[in-house]
């Protein structure tokens, strides 16, 4: 029995031994190959925002903290030259969770001045949308006037797309033409007010024509600084095919504007500015007068928005305070058409104060007031307050 | 309106075309390091380019904010997204990776 004993003891500490040897985590550690990363790459980058608003008009105000929106982007890279992005975009609004598809594309490089993608992109109408109205970029809380809800601008669109870029010795030029489904046109059945307006999320061709666009940017200066860019975008149709509004064509085209440089001893100066101009053909809508009886009308669909942005970074400030600081200045105007149900002109001036936490998250605080005559809420005068921490990840 | 749709199609079909004729014209297909070409040519850095090209839009990253693999995945899409030349990117990327 007792050699039984001292058998299994010998094997058990026996073993134990072994096993420490075996495991040697230096010895192990200099066989382990350096780490090696692969071709393929899965990446979440995004950004976030939340906040206060407080805005008043000439009857009442409104105070609230603003759900946050989270828009998470999704990069696969397939490979040094193909590459897919989509950007999903949570938010909290009217007390319901909007979820949306801001874009999904796949995108290929041909070769180093050319790339084509698919999808669901950004249009480069202008700059506004396809670059600067992300959260943590755009230096204000809210879009100038003539981007997002009812503005003018188309931001993205269902297509393909040719842009690259060509090194010119010191000035470049850089370039951008697609096609997409287009937009389609409010005939009014729905929504009489805003007969004539232009619907860009157009996910399923309404008819066979498609919108042709571009954009030209050049930066004829070799440091970068100042950028002019000219869009386009067309179609022959808007209205659904076998509607009285099918050959109703469009024509949008936009002027951008841009200039950022750092003055030694002074700091950032950033200017930005958009022209954006709509025109519709001219058709025939029906409005119902006061009696209830239907009344045909037409009017001149012609629309333009404008915006011009000042900023400064004190960059070359003796303070660490003064340096994370940023002020803004912008101004917007919205024209529609003098004629239409929703016709209207509106006017904006905003003033901001930034203070960047870091190169990717700031606190905006801001400052609006808006004019308007017309347009769906009647106009009046419409100030507000705006609190907002936007990151980028 | 049809006959600025149909100017612009036409227009864009040219642009295309030439700048298919252009980009595809040329033999070199990857940036080459201006010190191989003429070595007395001063050229500017890749802090430089990333100074310039990033803040046109956003202020310039910070290189250690991510590593050499990730930035291989951004430099690609902002190449695209922001329409910067092979050149820019080539630069840019190899000095985050550089300085992370």
């Amino acid at each position: 029995m007792k050699k039984l004993i001292i058998l299994i003891l010998i094997i058990g500490f026996g073993h134990t031994i072994y096993g420490q040897n075996y495991n040697d985590f230096d010895t192990d550690s200099t066989k382990t190959e350096a780490f090696k990363p692969s071709k393929s790459q899965f990446m979440i980058r995004g950004y976030g925002h939340t906040g206060l608003n407080s805005v008043s008009s000439d009857d009442e105000t409104e105070s609230s903290y603003v759900g946050s929106a989270f828009a998470p982007i999704f990069l696969f890279k397939h490979s040094d030259r193909l590459l897919f992005e989509a950007e999903l975009e949570f938010v909290l609004e009217g007390n319901e969770l909007e979820v949306g598809l801001e874009y999904a594309n796949v995108m290929y490089v041909l070769n180093k001045n050319m790339t084509v993608r698919a999808g669901k992109f950004l249009l480069p109408f202008g700059t506004f949308m396809e670059r600067l109205h992300p959260a943590w970029i755009n230096r204000l809380p809210t879009k100038p006037l003539g981007f997002g809800h009812d503005g003018i601008a188309p931001s993205s669109g269902i297509g393909v797309e040719l842009r690259g870029a060509f090194d010119l010795g010191g000035p470049k030029l850089n370039y951008s033409l697609y096609s997409t489904n287009g937009p389609r046109i409010k005939d009014g059945s729905v929504e009489p007010e805003e007969a004539g307006m232009l619907q860009f999320q157009n996910y399923e061709d309404n008819n066979n024509s498609k919108a042709f666009g571009g954009r030209i940017g050049l930066l004829p200066f070799a440091d970068s600084s100042t950028e002019i860019g000219f869009s386009t975008y067309s179609t022959n149709k808007v209205g659904a095919t076998d509607s009285q509004y099918e050959n109703v064509g469009a024509f949008l085209y936009a002027f951008d504007f841009a200039f950022v440089k750092q003055f030694s001893g002074f700091g950032v100066i950033d200017i930005k500015g958009q022209y954006n101009n709509s025109k519709v053909d001219d058709a025939t809508y029906t409005e119902l007068d006061e009696f209830g009886n239907p009344e045909e009308y037409t009017f001149n669909n012609e629309s333009n928005s404008f915006y011009t942005q000042l900023s400064y970074r004190p960059t070359t400030s003796e303070s660490d305070f003064m340096k994370k600081l940023e002020f803004v200045g912008r101004y917007s105007n919205y024209n529609a058409p003098a004629d239409a149900e929703w016709s209207g002109e509106s006017e904006q001036y905003a003033f901001g104060l930034n203070y960047w936490l870091t190169w990717r998250s700031l606190i905006k605080v801001a400052y609006q007031t808006t004019d308007s005559v017309g347009g769906h809420d009647g106009g009046g005068t419409t100030n507000g307050f705006f609190v907002h921490w936007a990151i980028g990840f | 309106m049809k006959t600025i749709h149909k100017i612009l199609i036409k227009g864009s079909t040219l642009l295309a075309i030439a700048a298919i004729v252009v980009s595809c014209s040329s033999t070199k297909d990857t940036y080459v390091n201006a010190t191989e070409v003429e070595e007395f040519k001063m050229e500017k850095s890749g802090a430089q380019m990333w100074g310039e090209a990033c803040n046109r839009c956003h202020l310039a990253p910070s290189p250690a904010d991510y590593n050499d693999t990730d930035w291989e995945t951004i430099g690609l899409h902002m190449r695209i997204r922001a329409n910067l030349t092979e050149k820019e990117i080539t630069k840019i990327e190899a000095f985050l990776k550089s300085a992370n």
